[in-house]
């Protein structure tokens, strides 16, 4: 199959060929297909791709639907979500080729490009501009997942980011309401821990684990509550009033959360949150999906969400982009029509629908049409309110072709300051000398 | 001391720990000898307690709900055997168990293969100690940037993925410490043994194989389980070079339990002690060959 | 008996015998040259290198990468390279110690010995994952079994961190260490003394000796090459402990479970930085060479008295 001129095969239907493809398409419902897949040009191929462990679910739905309508079959390869980076760059560094698309962590964008590990397709996008709708993606996500050097690398299809989510018994109970500032927040935290924290309840758990997309994340949603940013023109903006603040805004609830902020991770918050020990706690919208299933949680109907709250001199919230993941073609690739015929229709729109409303498949909303669907607001409501009010602005985080080194360093100073061995601002100066370095 | 005094002593060693470090034990220190008995019994109890109660732990997680694994209590209310038949469910357990056995096992014969004789050669050879800090040299360094090269000749050599690959990997992985264990158990046989054999003519590789090899058997058990320890448990090259499902094994699918968000404690555990016990039987297997024998080559 | 100094005699047969010794090296010798030289050069070159996972060999810098580690305001590799040795150093002591002191008492008895041969491998036989996930359970502040009883038995008024506080950190990961490599120890330790001649030890208790006197005087001389072996080996396991620390810490709270093996692997793979990793790795090398040489010469001295 040629990469160069796909018109050339559609040209060799006949009609009868794309009645027989509508009508499959019709019976399919909302997925939409490009004429050329329609056409079962593609029919009996294969792709292989890799995809992270918590969108393991999606990937089932996906590989189904594809493979119904279009004949392709989709391999997936599950690994944890911090190997694919590793994986991708390998295999094409290696020559092995094997893997044809990728689920990649957007802040990574930067180094896969300079390692020439991704393919460049601003040229496609333009091209199948009426189909994709670019305008329709959320503008700072879609900027910030895919846009290198002026040239975009891939397309957007998990739109994460940090809600609050609180326990709305225990607020109750001691009469509070969900806090919109970070020092009302603190305040709450730090009576319900106080008052009950000899019946194991505590106000908050504060993940702090030594892993950048833990503890980053926690130091980001105050950061972006205060209204500061990662990189100003491309500099480092770490020792920023808002930074600081955000810094010790960390610091200050540490010691009233759930013991201890240093050693928590998911496998500890969620049990907490999902079991009622605990009243508030930064997370992924999908929580709200699990939070009102009988079976893992305690806590059907007695939660809500918010946005994350703001400090300092900003008023306005801001969405933290936690995370968060789109489909990009693998530059050694020997499929790249056929790829990119996936990446197309798995952040499509309808494809995104689909998912969104797909108990435990860990995507969250990229699209404004897919964010105020109404099948996703029917499914979630308190999380899709939450989510839609955020997106105004948001926090991203940086996707420099140093980007990884630039989180990890963080990760080390954020540590040191979370267990007490440094102060913030000694902390975040230490990470931003080790930033300007790095960026030289 | 001819050499079927030799055999004849392991042998009579390998029927079983019948005979312990004192045999004839003087009257009057029999009543001290039952309270050091005792003692001994209680220190072997607290170790197999220590040693048994995370694992333990770990099997009684098997049987707890999601919401019961952080309650700080070691027995659960409401026992269920969900975790068992999911954990099996969820991704192909056996499978990738199998795909483990295998690698580690054939992993475990070539490391064998290759280190027996080349440990014989060297406490034998003259420039011997020069080729031992060779190879323990190379067993020094952390392989993780050591990945990238052999990463490129892996795929050169078409082995990415495959069984072959892994078990090649794994056994040379494993040559050190086969080599440094075994040197420990090819010391205790005299070299005067051999020297009586290529007295008689018979050849450097036929004397290994014939005298010195029978007297190695629970050196090389020992090593060998070792060995296959080591490569069943291996993460780091198995997460690189083995991702495929095809030849995926045990320690790359637990890591799939861990990479959620939603950690399932329960199925991770099943995981786990479905892992343990092919290489617990096996082990089981061999132990009387292991323990029992082991006090051949005790001569003098 | 000086048996690594044996040459074979005889008339004729030197030449055949030398080259038959070196054939059935030759096996470990080609694959450790495929496998392990030609890596090693290749990190060797990598570490003059500025270099990233996916750009090898990018530019050549010279010392840089070395310069920055050991003078140049890195300070992380440096002080994780001595955290490792205080590591390493603690639980093979701590093992070897405890490994003995079970293999003795596993040789001092029977029938209960044979139990507990049994069921002494499985914390070695254990994933490492599952190692990590287990003791992280077990020390959870909020749930874990460890913090239930100390509460329930009125020890402490508030759950201890384990993981998340120093030094119970580092403390942490050294028992959940001497955990899963004590039977290590203890199963070789067993076959070690098995190897001593019952009848020299008997004579000995014949004679008047104490059990302890035997122990100093006739099992440890005798088992001191295998024992100093499988010191040498844990030493070397245990300065690139890996798998734990995943779990565990990931190298916290701060920096006070970072060791030397976990920031190589994070070096290379995290910031993918493989230039630097490189360099780290010669270090590494460097540094685990000098800590064992001692070690491996009073092996050579005790393995040559013990004949």
């Amino acid at each position: 199959m040629s990469d160069r001129n796909p018109k050339r095969a559609v040209s060799g239907l006949n009609r009868r060929t794309l009645l027989a493809a509508s009508a499959t398409m019709a019976g399919a419902g909302m997925l939409q297909l490009s004429p050329l897949l329609r056409s079962g040009a593609f029919a009996g191929q294969e792709l292989n791709l890799t995809i992270i462990q918590p969108h393991a679910v999606a990937g089932e739905v996906l590989k189904k639907l594809f493979q119904e309508q279009s004949g392709v079959a989709l391999n997936f390869t599950v690994i944890p979500y911090d190997q694919v980076h590793a994986q991708a760059t390998l295999d094409v560094q290696s020559g092995a080729n094997h893997f044809d698309v990728h689920d990649y962590w957007y802040a990574s964008i930067g180094a896969l490009v300079d390692d020439k590990v991704v393919f460049d397709v601003t040229d496609w996008i333009e091209r199948d501009k009426e189909k994709i709708r670019p305008d329709d993606f959320i503008p700072s996500i879609y900027d910030a997942y895919t846009l290198v050097n002026g040239r975009r690398w891939g397309l957007p299809y998990d739109g994460d980011s940090h809600v609050l989510f609180y326990n709305t018994e225990i607020l109750h109970r001691h009469g509070l309401e969900a806090p919109t500032t970070w020092d009302a927040y603190y305040q709450a935290v730090k009576t319900i821990t106080e008052k009950e924290k000899g019946n194991g309840i505590y106000g908050a758990a504060l993940l702090g684990f030594k892993v950048p997309v833990i503890i980053v994340s926690s130091y980001a949603n105050r950061l972006a509550g205060f209204g500061g940013r990662f990189l100003k023109d491309g500099r480092p903006d770490l020792l920023s009033e808002e930074s600081i603040a955000a810094a010790e805004e960390l610091v200050r609830v540490a010691p009233y959360a759930l013991p201890t902020p240093s050693e928590t991770a998911f496998d500890q918050a969620l049990p907490a949150f999902l079991s009622g020990k605990i009243a508030f706690l930064e997370f992924w919208t999908d929580l709200g999906v699990r939070s009102q299933d009988p079976q893992n949680s305690k806590i059907v109907d007695k939660w809500d969400v918010t946005q994350l709250p703001v400090g300092g001199k900003n008023k306005t919230p801001v969405a933290a982009l936690d995370a968060g993941f789109g489909w990009a073609i693998s530059a050694g690739s020997k499929k790249k029509e056929l790829a990119w015929e996936f990446v197309r229709w798995a952040s499509s729109s309808e494809a995104g629908v689909k998912l969104l409303t797909t108990y435990n498949s860990g995507i969250d909303p990229t699209r404004s049409s897919t964010l105020n669907a109404p099948e996703y607001k029917s499914f979630a409501p308190k999380v899709q309110r939450a989510a839609a009010a955020a997106f105004g602005s948001a926090l991203v985080w940086p996707t420099v072709p140093q980007a990884p080194k630039l989180l990890d360093t963080l990760t080390e100073q954020l540590s040191l300051i979370l267990a007490g061995q440094s102060k913030p601002k000694a902390g975040l100066e230490a990470a931003q000398r080790a930033w300007e370095r790095a960026l030289v | 001391m001819t050499v079927s005094t030799v055999v004849e002593r392991g042998r009579f060693g390998g029927k079983g720990a019948t005979r312990r470090g004192k045999a004839s034990i003087p009257t009057a220190e029999a009543e001290s000898s039952f309270v050091r008995r005792g003692l001994s019994l209680l220190g072997v109890g607290l170790y197999a307690g220590f040693f048994l109660l995370p694992i333990a732990f770990l099997i009684s997680l098997t049987f707890k709900t999601r919401d019961e694994v952080l309650l700080g209590q070691f027995f659960t209310s409401k026992p269920t055997l969900e975790n068992w038949w999911k954990a099996f469910e969820f991704i192909n357990l056996t499978g990738f168990i199998g795909h483990s056995v295998l690698i580690a096992s054939l992993s475990a014969v070539l490391t064998l293969a290759l280190a027996t004789p080349a440990t014989y050669a060297v406490t034998r050879l003259q420039h011997g100690e020069l080729v031992g800090s060779l190879v323990l040299s190379s067993y020094i360094a952390p392989p993780v940037v050591a990945l990238l090269p052999l990463f490129f000749l892996m795929r050169w050599l078409g082995l990415l993925n495959s069984f072959a690959g892994m078990i090649l990997v794994y056994g040379l992985m494993n040559v050190p410490v086969a080599y440094w264990l075994l040197r420990g158990f090819i010391a205790k046989i005299p070299a005067a043994l051999d020297e009586a054999a290529w007295v008689d003519g018979a050849g450097f590789f036929k004397t290994f194989l014939v005298i010195s090899l029978p007297l190695l058997v629970p050196g090389i058990v020992a090593t060998g389980l070792i060995s296959l320890i080591l490569a069943y448990n291996e993460f780091l090259f198995a997460s690189l070079f083995a991702q495929d499902d095809s030849v995926r094994g045990l320690t790359v699918a637990i890591s799939l339990f861990q990479g959620d968000r939603f950690v399932n404690f329960g199925q991770m555990a099943v995981a786990s002690i479905a892992g343990i016990v092919p290489v617990y039987l096996i082990a089981l297997f061999f132990q009387n060959h292991l323990i029992g024998g082991l006090m051949s080559g005790s001569v003098k | 008996m000086e048996l690594h100094l044996a040459r074979p005699r005889g008339s004729g047969g030197d030449g055949s015998r030398v080259r038959a010794a070196w054939l059935m090296l030759l096996p470990v010798l080609l694959g450790l040259l495929v496998f392990a030289v030609y890596p090693s050069i290749y990190v060797v070159g990598l570490s003059f290198t500025k270099s990233t996972l996916g750009q090898p060999f990018k530019a050549w810098i010279g010392w840089s990468n070395y310069r920055w580690l050991l003078f140049g305001g890195d300070e992380i590799f440096v002080p994780s390279l001595l955290r490792a040795a205080l590591f390493s150093f603690g639980v093979a002591l701590v093992e070897l110690w405890l490994g003995l002191w079970l293999a003795l008492l596993l040789t001092s008895l029977q029938r209960a010995g044979r139990l507990v041969r049994s069921i002494m491998l499985l914390p070695l036989m254990t994933p490492p994952v599952l190692v990590g996930i287990a003791w992280k359970l077990l020390l959870a502040p909020g749930g874990g079994l460890v913090n239930g009883k100390l509460l329930s038995l009125g020890l402490v008024d508030t759950p201890v961190s384990f993981l998340g506080t120093q030094p119970w950190a580092l403390l942490s990961v050294m028992v959940a260490d001497a955990w899963q490599w004590t039977p290590f120890v203890a199963i070789l330790g067993y076959a070690a003394l098995r190897q001593v001649p019952d009848d020299i030890i008997e004579a000995a208790l014949l004679d008047g000796a104490n059990e302890r006197a035997v122990f100093w005087k006739i099992q440890l001389p005798m088992t001191a090459p295998l024992l100093l072996a499988i010191f040498v080996l844990r030493l070397i396991m245990a300065f690139k402990t890996f798998d734990l620390l995943y779990i565990l810490t990931f190298g916290g709270p701060g920096s006070s479970t970072d060791m030397a093996g976990f920031t190589i692997w994070r070096t290379a793979l995290r910031n993918f930085d493989v230039g630097a990793a490189a360099a780290e790795t010669v270090l590494f090398a460097g540094f685990v060479s000098v800590a064992i040489l001692p070690f491996l010469w009073l092996h050579r001295r005790v393995e040559r008295n013990a004949s």
